[in-house]
């Protein structure tokens, strides 16, 4: 693995390596992965997994299914912790504490962890309290101001000029990139600091897939985002540093540009060229 | 089946299959819905059969019949109100206790359990919601009554007794046989049916959907209250109504602790029946063609109503809910 970044407990403002660092903006990393080893019961599924996510950037994470890469993703913000049986070993280095932990708050780290999947999830519920159920979790406000948090959410990803007449309408009304946005609204309503996606335009269609994309671009001048794609170009097009995942391990880690013209492996060369995966 | 047969594909001019097909379809057909009529048919059938023999009694009494309460067979005065205050009401208590003990349940199970337990207590759930009700009946009388009878309502008129407004509840000697006997039984019976129930309903939710939850931050109670009840509330309500159902016609169980007593009253401990125990009890003693026989199949015939009214209730219930959240 090239990126050798010394670890100190204060990982936070450490300059980064050139390799995982896009030339002219140098990011702070917001978060550390350090020999990441993940085990669904006696699988290992990630090998010494060792990345890092530069602050209000893109890291697009790619690879063949089954290559780890949402599992990595669901290390993040602890999600396998519900399930009995998967473990992780190693850091994850995130705000100075390893969340790894076990005496991480799992509640208040998904709240600054957030995370889209796959399909859109809406709750069974309005629009509205699908964006104010999030903040509810965690933060005691005023009538008013869940109001102005709520428009505010539902503008950033665009949503608000389509729904405002029926915010009390059933979320699962909304068509499919709809959906998506809103549970992009709902992740972003609780202020993380992290955003985590999940292939979170797979199920959609062209359009609401740009949508997405170009929100993504606005997203990150705010938050650090990860996001799991099957789809090259999507990784070209949003990420700006993409990591390839062959097999649990990582390959390679390199700066969008680099990573797509002259990546230094030859698994990554083949996956990019399409001729497996 | 239209399919041309060409000649470059020699083997579809000679389907067998597809004539069976044709044969069978229409058969088949004939068989399906025969089986579907055939439901309302039993229905219809049930219906008339309690209805008819009933009427004698509705024709006697009138209206009076439901509001009655009376059941004197040496005057021949047969009213409704008692067995239908003791079904009513011992079911309501039985679903009182029974419910938030299933949602715990089958919460623990889906949320909380560590698998091994989780499988076990799940397979136990519904080993005990396969035990007979004569099990339930005999256990009920032998171990429920005496304890009721020296430990509960003692303790009960201990603590309430001079409570005004609580003293009528725990009122009368202790007999041990009675309402609150009977919801004991009749909830230890339904609970693991609607636990079941309600643990299929929570399992079969897409997991993403509950992972949303969690991702924002939730805790599982509240994933369980704002993402998982919500979606299954269809489900849920099922269960219940099912469980429901099973207390207001369950019989064996229920005869051997209500203490066969046609009275109205406040006292939670006082001895009743239900519909059920009063059928059971009474109809081998009811001649065929006589006034009694006759209110027993009126109310039998109250029964069956009572139950349509409260599956049409909860499934008005549930519309009324989706429409409240914009489905």
């Amino acid at each position: 693995m090239s990126v050798e970044v010394p670890v100190k407990a204060t990982g936070m403002t450490q300059p980064l390596d050139s390799a995982t660092t896009s030339k002219d903006a140098p990011h702070p990393v917001a978060m550390q992965v350090r020999g990441l080893n993940f085990y669904y019961g006696t699988s290992h599924a990630l090998h010494d997994i060792s990345l890092d996510f530069p602050e209000r950037s893109v890291t697009g994470m790619i690879g063949p299914s089954g290559c780890g890469k949402s599992t990595l993703l669901r290390v993040l913000n602890r999600m396998y912790d519900l399930y009995p049986g998967q473990r992780a070993t190693g850091e994850v280095i995130f705000d100075k504490q390893n969340i790894l932990n076990s005496g991480v708050d799992l509640n208040v780290l998904r709240s600054r962890i957030g995370m889209v999947f796959q399909k859109p999830t809406p709750f069974p519920m309005s629009i509205y309290d699908n964006i104010a159920f999030g903040i509810r979790l965690h933060e005691r406000v005023s009538r008013s101001e869940m109001d102005g948090r709520v428009e505010d959410a539902l503008r950033r990803v665009a949503l608000w000029p389509e729904v405002q007449d029926r915010l009390s309408a059933s979320a699962t009304a909304l068509s499919g990139g709809q959906q998506q946005r809103l549970c992009i609204a709902r992740t972003i309503a609780v202020r993380p600091e992290v955003i985590l996606l999940d292939e979170p335009t797979s199920a959609l269609d062209p359009v609401s897939t740009a949508r997405i994309e170009e929100l993504l671009d606005e997203l990150k001048t705010e938050f650090t985002i990860a996001i799991v794609t099957h789809n090259m170009q999507q990784a070209a097009r949003c990420a700006d540093q993409v990591a390839f995942f062959y097999m649990g391990r990582l390959i390679e880690v390199d700066s969008t540009a680099r990573m797509f013209t002259t990546p230094r492996e030859q698994q990554t060369q083949d996956y990019i060229t399409g001729r497996f995966g | 089946m239209e399919i041309p047969a060409r000649q470059s594909l020699p083997a579809m001019k000679q389907a067998p299959s597809h004539q069976g097909g044709q044969k069978g379809d229409p058969a088949f057909r004939l068989l399906v819905t025969a089986t579907g009529v055939g439901v309302l048919v039993v229905l219809g059938a049930i219906i008339a059969v309690m209805v008819t023999g009933g009427w004698k009694a509705f024709a006697t009494f009138g209206p009076g019949f439901l509001v009655s309460a009376v059941w004197n067979p040496v005057t021949q005065h047969f009213g409704a109100a008692a067995p239908v205050f003791g079904t009513v009401i011992s079911s309501a208590l039985a679903l009182l206790v029974a419910v938030p003990l299933a949602f715990g349940t089958a919460f623990w199970l889906t949320a909380l359990a560590p698998p091994a337990a989780a499988s076990v207590i799940g397979m136990a759930v519904q080993l005990l919601a396969a035990v007979p009700s004569i099990i339930f009946g005999m256990w009920g009388f032998f171990v429920v009554v005496p304890v009721v009878a020296h430990y509960v309502q003692p303790a009960a008129r201990q603590l309430f007794g001079h409570v005004p407004g609580l003293s009528a509840l725990v009122a009368g000697a202790p007999f041990g046989t009675g309402l609150f006997t009977a919801a004991l039984i009749l909830a230890v019976m339904i609970t693991p049916s609607i636990t079941a129930v309600m643990r299929d309903v929570f399992l079969s939710m897409p997991a993403v959907l509950r992972e949303s939850g969690y991702g924002l931050g939730a805790t599982r109670w509240e994933v369980m209250r704002h993402v998982v009840l919500p979606w299954s509330r269809q489900g849920v309500v099922g269960g219940i109504v099912l469980g429901m159902g099973r207390a207001m016609g369950e019989t064996m169980a229920v005869t051997f602790v209500i203490g066969d007593s046609n009275h109205i009253g406040w006292s939670l401990f006082a001895p009743a029946n239900t519909i059920a125990s009063l059928i059971a009890l009474e109809f081998p003693e009811s001649p065929a063609g006589s006034l009694k026989l006759a209110s027993l199949m009126a109310l039998g015939a109250i029964l069956m109503a009572i139950s349509f009214v409260t599956l049409w209730f909860s499934r008005w219930l549930l519309a009324r809910g989706e429409q409240a959240a914009g489905h």
